[in-house]
């Protein structure tokens, strides 16, 4: 899951990339609305956490030239200005949720669980495919009951085919969700991680579709 | 009319002088028509005398015959006042039949000669009068009198003339035309008293105007004095409005200030308690504590200080209905998926036109503060209605949670409490609730809905009019 954290603030942005790393996330950092707007303009993110109070172009301007623009994925807001009239002003502009400072990382962590879930389609915290379960919560996976034991980027990759279940995912969507912008994106890390992941919960939850990519599929 | 009131001043000095300038010119055409009075009596007294003159010769004996055409019966009343006597006053050769067997007292002539009619003093040669004066009459009337000497054919001492008419008949005519003066003054008096009334009722009348204008702009039903002034009153206005726009800017920009300092504190509060979660120590500890103490009153200044910036401001006005709307649209986005068994509703009953004497950000804090909560609570619904009750504008929001014990209730308006600390929220929400509404001169009540939840009563002012 890639994630786009707009924040002026830089030890906060660091705080966030951080603890947004340690769970999983790739993390892009756009310390003005400017460079916040390019990023969630031209990056395919699968949620964004975005401050109103920005230099150059306020987090609402920036918000609502998303939507104008069609740009669909959700965004949680950081917000200072926890007045109502700002959180409606917010909602209205096509804020998916908010969370006012100071905040606690976990409640962060949460929000923008359920809303990367919820985005996807799904109605619950875990997500299940066959036999494998996966608990966006914990992180933990289960393989029919059993715990299963997988890298953090392990973890993103299976976590992100489960989001999509019974979808081709392009080895290019794949590397462009996962890794933030400074990956090298012609490397194949990709294909020795879903070898790893085949080995670990078995070879028939993600298969190769030839010339397409990857999918996660119960097989009939 | 209170003392102290501009119209009282000027009616009272207005008052005073219409009756000093009626009463000099009362006093004026007294003294004149006063004298006038006395020359007419005069004046009658010598035709009298010279109707009695003209009545009296010389008979072919050499004595004086009187036949007088005087026309004036009193001269045969006795002691009627009216008087006539023809020779030396100590002995009349004829006298009026009213004077009975009295004789008129002639004083003596100027220069203390005596009414011989003969000059007795050659050098100042003969006195012929006439004389015109007041003496005492026979009755102890107050005569005028009226004396000549008058030479007739025939006769070549001259003889001496009087007639006297009673005063009192000038006192009287004097009377009769003050009195009429007085009540013509009087009424006159009371007739400018009242058009004076009017005029200053009439002048006064944009100030009156001025005065309800800023009632309007307390209760809420104006923002500016407006309508057509004097030229005089205009200025007035102006500067009015100018300060009503200055106070306005003033708590906009106060407003302004506090959101500043409020995102300014909040950020470094943020950083500070993250890295303290994310360390481990006694300092991490300390720093936890101490940020979540300066949060909790960053909190609950601010929001103190941006209610008590609106609660001054005058005319301001807040529809209820798009309010409302506002915030249940935001909190069904917001409560979207934290109830996992089906969709919260939140249902509206409020009138259109329906509003809140008070700032829009104040009513927003207090409404959305409570239907968060309520949202937080619900199961599946929450009600809110809003309704008028005279100049109160009542809130009632229900929900169908677990509700609150009564016992409880008074616990969670106070500052800062949680009663559970499942539910996120600071705590404050329902305090802060209160001190606004306290604000507002509104009172925040806590009760159990028919559906078992919590209902809450939210008591506040309304703006009338629309």
């Amino acid at each position: 899951m890639r994630v786009l954290v707009v924040e002026d603030d830089v030890d906060l942005a660091r705080q966030l990339k951080e603890c947004l790393a340690e769970a999983g996330y790739a993390v892009d950092l756009a310390a003005d609305g400017e460079e916040g707007h390019y990023l969630g303009d031209t990056e395919p993110y699968d949620a964004i956490v975005l401050d109103l109070g920005l230099p150059v172009v306020d987090g609402i301007s920036v918000l609502e030239r998303w939507r104008a623009a069609g740009r669909q994925m959700p965004v949680l807001i950081l917000t200072a200005r926890d007045r109502w009239s700002e959180k409606v002003a917010g909602f209205d502009a096509g804020a998916d949720d908010y969370v006012a400072k100071p905040f606690h990382m976990a409640e962060v962590l949460a929000r923008l669980r359920a809303l990367v879930r919820r985005a996807a389609g799904h109605a619950s915290a875990e997500l299940a495919c066959g036999p494998v379960l996966l608990d966006t919560r914990s992180a933990r996976v289960t393989v029919e009951g059993r715990p299963v034991k997988l890298t953090a980027q392990e973890y993103r990759l299976l976590a992100y085919l489960m989001h999509h279940q019974d979808k081709v995912v392009s080895r290019t969507e794949l590397t462009e969700h996962l890794y933030d912008q400074d990956f090298d994106r012609d490397s194949n890390i990709i294909e020795v991680f879903v070898g790893r992941l085949r080995k670990k919960l078995g070879a028939d939850v993600i298969q190769t579709v030839r010339g397409l990519g990857y999918r996660a599929q119960v097989q009939r | 009319m209170r003392r102290n009131s501009l119209a009282f001043h000027l009616i009272a000095s207005a008052a005073v002088w219409c009756a000093l300038v009626l009463s000099v010119a009362g006093w004026l055409l007294s003294t004149l028509v006063g004298d006038m009075v006395e020359s007419n009596f005069d004046a009658r007294l010598s035709v009298l005398l010279e109707g009695l003159v003209a009545g009296s010769e010389i008979g072919p004996d050499g004595q004086l015959e009187v036949r007088p055409q005087l026309g004036e019966p009193r001269f045969t009343q006795p002691l009627s006042g009216w008087y006539w006597q023809i020779g030396a006053p100590d002995h009349p050769l004829d006298r009026s039949s009213s004077l009975w067997d009295q004789t008129l007292p002639v004083p003596p002539a100027p220069g203390g000669r005596p009414w011989t009619g003969v000059a007795t003093d050659q050098a100042a040669g003969p006195w012929t009068g006439p004389w015109t004066g007041d003496v005492a009459g026979p009755d102890g009337q107050s005569l005028r009198l009226l004396v000549r000497l008058i030479t007739l054919p025939d006769r070549a001492a001259p003889l001496l003339f009087a007639i006297a008419g009673d005063r009192a008949e000038i006192a009287a005519q004097k009377r009769r035309f003050d009195r009429l003066l007085t009540l013509a003054l009087a009424g006159l008096l009371l007739v400018l008293l009242a058009a004076l009334l009017l005029q200053v009722r009439i002048g006064l009348a944009p100030l009156r105007r001025i005065e309800a204008s800023l009632a309007a702009i307390r209760a809420g039903r104006a923002r500016r004095l407006e309508g057509r002034l004097p030229a005089e009153l205009e200025p007035l206005a102006l500067e009015l409005n100018a300060l009503l726009d200055h106070g306005e800017a003033l708590v906009e920009r106060a407003r302004t200030h506090v959101g500043n300092l409020a995102h300014g504190l909040k950020t470094p509060l943020a950083v500070l308690h993250n890295e303290a979660e994310r360390t481990e120590g006694a300092l991490a500890v300390l720093v936890a504590r101490q940020v979540e103490q300066m949060r909790r009153l960053v909190d609950h200044y601010l929001a103190r200080a941006r209610a008590v910036a609106t609660g001054s401001v005058l005319g301001a006005r807040t529809e209820v209905l798009p309010v409302l709307r506002d915030l249940a649209r935001t909190l069904e986005r917001i409560h979207i998926d934290r109830h996992d068994d089906g969709a919260l509703a939140i249902e509206l009953a409020c009138p259109p036109g329906l509003a809140f004497r008070g700032a829009r950000q104040d009513l927003e804090e207090m409404l959305g503060n409570l239907l968060d909560n309520a949202c937080k609570w619900a199961a599946h619904r929450v009600s809110v209605e809003a309704a008028r009750d005279a100049a109160r504008l009542l809130v009632t929001i229900d929900d169908d949670g677990p509700g609150l014990p009564a016992e409880r209730r008074a616990e969670v308006l106070e500052r800062g409490r949680r009663l559970d600390e499942q539910v996120p929220g600071s705590g404050l929400g329902l305090a802060i609730v209160a001190d606004i509404a306290l604000l507002y001169a509104g009172r925040l009540a806590l009760e159990a809905a028919p559906s078992g939840g919590l209902r809450v009563r939210l008591d506040l002012p309304a703006a009338l009019g629309t």
